[in-house]
């Protein structure tokens, strides 16, 4: 048993590697913590964030290449490093980018089991997988890839920028087993998303043919929609200010909508070992309005002109070559723009963890205190992940939490991921009285040099958290 | 002195630190303005396969030794040629299996029609069991590269010699350009 176990955690471990949030997750002294899990167990009753200031979470990575293996100063040839980054990455390696600001932020107890959350949270999303084929082909040209078939299908990307009102209800069905839910509205400000493109390029030779090649466009299917972005466009003379000015002006109520949850358990297999996951973000941006969707579609190939050597008279003009072969690329490969709507599903996250307490807290000696003594030390594994369009990422994070007084508390993360194999993170919460102000930074390693990171994430906020002994 | 003041300011002061830390080094971002995208494109450029009724007149019958045709190439006059193009090698494949010998002029002419270069050469005879092949490469590079970003006109020039209206053969041709870019 225990060889199937070790055995399923090294599979695990291999195969998953991705984007995790890992910091805030399990902290159970922290709001943030319902927001990664809605049935986490939870130790306050009551919380107010600060306004704009109770969550602000900044992520950026990048799977295949980082600024120094562009950039590095070592020596002058950026070219040969663009080379180089071009042969190693592939259409699987991807970019990211997530920010969220916690608007706003609270929830108290509600009776003696549950728990009434809500707020408000403005999220930007951008994704988008390295166009590996198109940007080899804009960038070597066919030449040297005669008989290849480049791809179109490897241009994929999302990008999104929405605000999020939610309300949610953890409720400790008994000393075991915590459960909670989570209702989203999203408002939709900006999305832009081409995840289903089809289509090949292709040069090959024609030994015995009428030319030397024939260059075939098949099947082409490219699809972009997006949505607030054509009134933008409309715009004349929109400088980026502007642009930026009209996007924050749709934050609160944009003009598409959308629904989601999130649901999350905790159960305390025993008094020291808990098991718990949750999925965040099952749900659906229904685009509408604002909508326009540009599409290229259609097939077609050729050896090139073909001369016909018309009889003509000295003042005749020859045959119009070029615009025949025009007019036979517009019937054969067209392009469209529509106004349809459409729908997105957001990113689902999920997780799934297992932590182990040790060292129980000493509580006063009073009756009236029904507090069950807490751990002083946690160890917890969580496997994390969000699902994109092609497929999902992972990520796996061992810590170990370490509350050092009842208002001061730390987490030391370890984390492999697609991004990194040594992703250090440190999460530091202090409270005051009622107020809490916590810091966590996620590959650590790579703050030291930014240039050299894959990845790094910053989650910082502070607000009024209130507990009853 | 209220305590919650210094403990926000040591998270700032972490938080600062770590911004202040995490900064970018050992690397050049001026780099950027050096970085090129040089794509080499191979791209098919004219084709022909004609007969010996390509040298007859379809009314009259009769015999006319020099044909000729013109093609516009417009994408040579496209931007990305104007500003990007830096080598050009022209690849010209004829085989013959007229017994004549056969003079091929390809001319490559500005939007006036002023010749901007030439490529021309005599296609020996041959036969349909042995056809005779010529295959010529043109480059066009350094300071000649603006007589290609000039050109917007091929012209194709065929002159038989000998011959007459019983010639029996045909002439096959295919061309190539290879382009090399600099943006």
């Amino acid at each position: 048993m225990r060889n199937r176990i070790l055995i399923l955690f090294a599979f695990v471990s291999v195969l998953c590697y991705g984007q995790n949030r890992p910091l805030l997750y399990n902290v159970d002294d922290l709001p943030q913590a319902l927001l990664q899990n809605p049935g986490t167990r939870i130790d306050f009753t009551k919380h107010i964030g600060v306004p704009f200031f109770s969550q602000i979470h900044l992520f950026a990575g990048s799977t295949g290449v980082t600024a120094h293996d562009i950039f590095s100063d070592e020596n002058s040839n950026v070219n040969q490093r663009v080379q180089n980054v071009m042969d190693r990455i592939t259409s699987g390696d991807y970019f990211s980018v997530n920010e969220q600001l916690e608007v706003l932020s609270f929830g108290w107890k509600m009776g003696s089991r549950g728990y009434f959350s809500a707020g408000v949270y403005q999220e930007l999303d951008i994704f988008a997988y390295f166009p590996k084929d198109p940007a080899l082909l804009a960038f070597e040209g066919n030449a040297e890839y005669i008989g290849k078939s480049f791809s179109f299908s490897d241009a994929n990307f999302t990008g999104e920028v929405l605000t999020v009102y939610h309300a949610g209800y953890n409720y400790k069905v008994d000393p075991k087993l915590s459960v909670g839910g989570r209702v989203k509205l999203y408002s939709g400000i900006f999305n832009a998303e081409s995840t289903q493109n089809d289509g090949f390029f292709s040069t090959v030779e024609t030994p015995g043919g009428p030319n030397f090649y024939r260059h075939e466009l098949d099947d082409l299917d490219v699809l972009v929609n997006t949505s607030g972005y054509a009134s933008l466009k409309e715009q004349d003379n929109m400088t980026v200010d502007q642009a930026v000015a009209e996007l924050l002006s749709r934050s609160f109520f944009g003009q598409n909508v959308g629904l989601g949850i999130d649901l999350g358990f905790n159960y305390r297999v025993t008094e020291q070992f808990a098991v718990n996951a949750s999925i965040q973000d099952l749900g659906l941006m229904f685009h509408k309005n604002d909508t326009e969707n540009y599409h290229y579609f259609g097939s077609y190939s050729t050896n090139g002109l073909e001369p016909l050597f018309p009889e003509l008279d000295g003042n005749e003009r020859t045959i119009p070559y070029w615009e025949v072969f025009e007019e036979q690329l517009d019937a054969n490969l067209k392009e469209e723009t529509t106004y349809n709507e459409y729908n997105t599903w957001r990113p689902l996250k999920f997780n799934a963890s297992f932590e182990f307490g040790t060292g129980k807290s000493i509580l006063p000696c009073d009756y009236l205190i029904s507090k069950k003594p807490r751990f002083m030390n946690l160890f917890g594994m969580l496997v994390s992940g969000v699902n994109r369009s092609k497929g999902p990422t992972y990520g796996v994070t061992a810590y170990w939490d370490r509350k050092v007084t009842d208002n001061l508390r730390f987490r030391l993360a370890y984390g492999v991921d697609d991004f990194s194999l040594t992703k250090l993170g440190l999460m530091v919460s202090s409270r005051f009285k009622n107020f809490n102000i916590y810091l966590a930074a996620n590959d650590i390693i790579g703050y030291t040099n930014l240039a050299k990171a894959n990845s790094a994430s910053l989650q910082f906020g502070m607000q009024f958290i209130f507990k009853d002994l | 002195m209220f305590p919650l003041k210094p403990r926000i300011i040591s998270f700032f002061m972490i938080g600062l630190s770590l911004m202040l830390t995490s900064c970018f080094k050992d690397v050049d971002f001026e780099q950027a303005q050096d970085i090129k995208l040089a794509p080499d494109l191979q791209v098919d450029l004219l084709f022909y396969e004609l007969t010996e009724n390509d040298f007859l007149d379809s009314e009259t019958n009769t015999y006319s030794p020099v044909i000729r045709d013109t093609v516009r190439l417009e994408f040579l006059d496209d931007e990305y040629i104007q500003d990007g193009l830096m080598y050009a090698e022209f690849r010209f494949r004829h085989e013959n299996s007229f017994p004549n010998k056969i003079k091929s002029k390809i001319r490559f002419l500005d939007n006036n029609g002023r010749e901007q270069f030439n490529v021309n050469y005599d296609i020996p005879g041959g036969s349909v069991a042995s056809p005779s092949i010529v295959d010529t490469v043109h480059t066009m590079a350094g300071s000649e590269i603006v007589r290609v970003r000039r050109s917007i006109q091929m012209v194709v020039e065929l002159e038989m010699l000998g011959g007459g209206k019983d010639i029996e053969g045909g002439l096959d041709f295919s061309s190539k350009g290879l382009f090399k870019f600099e943006f």
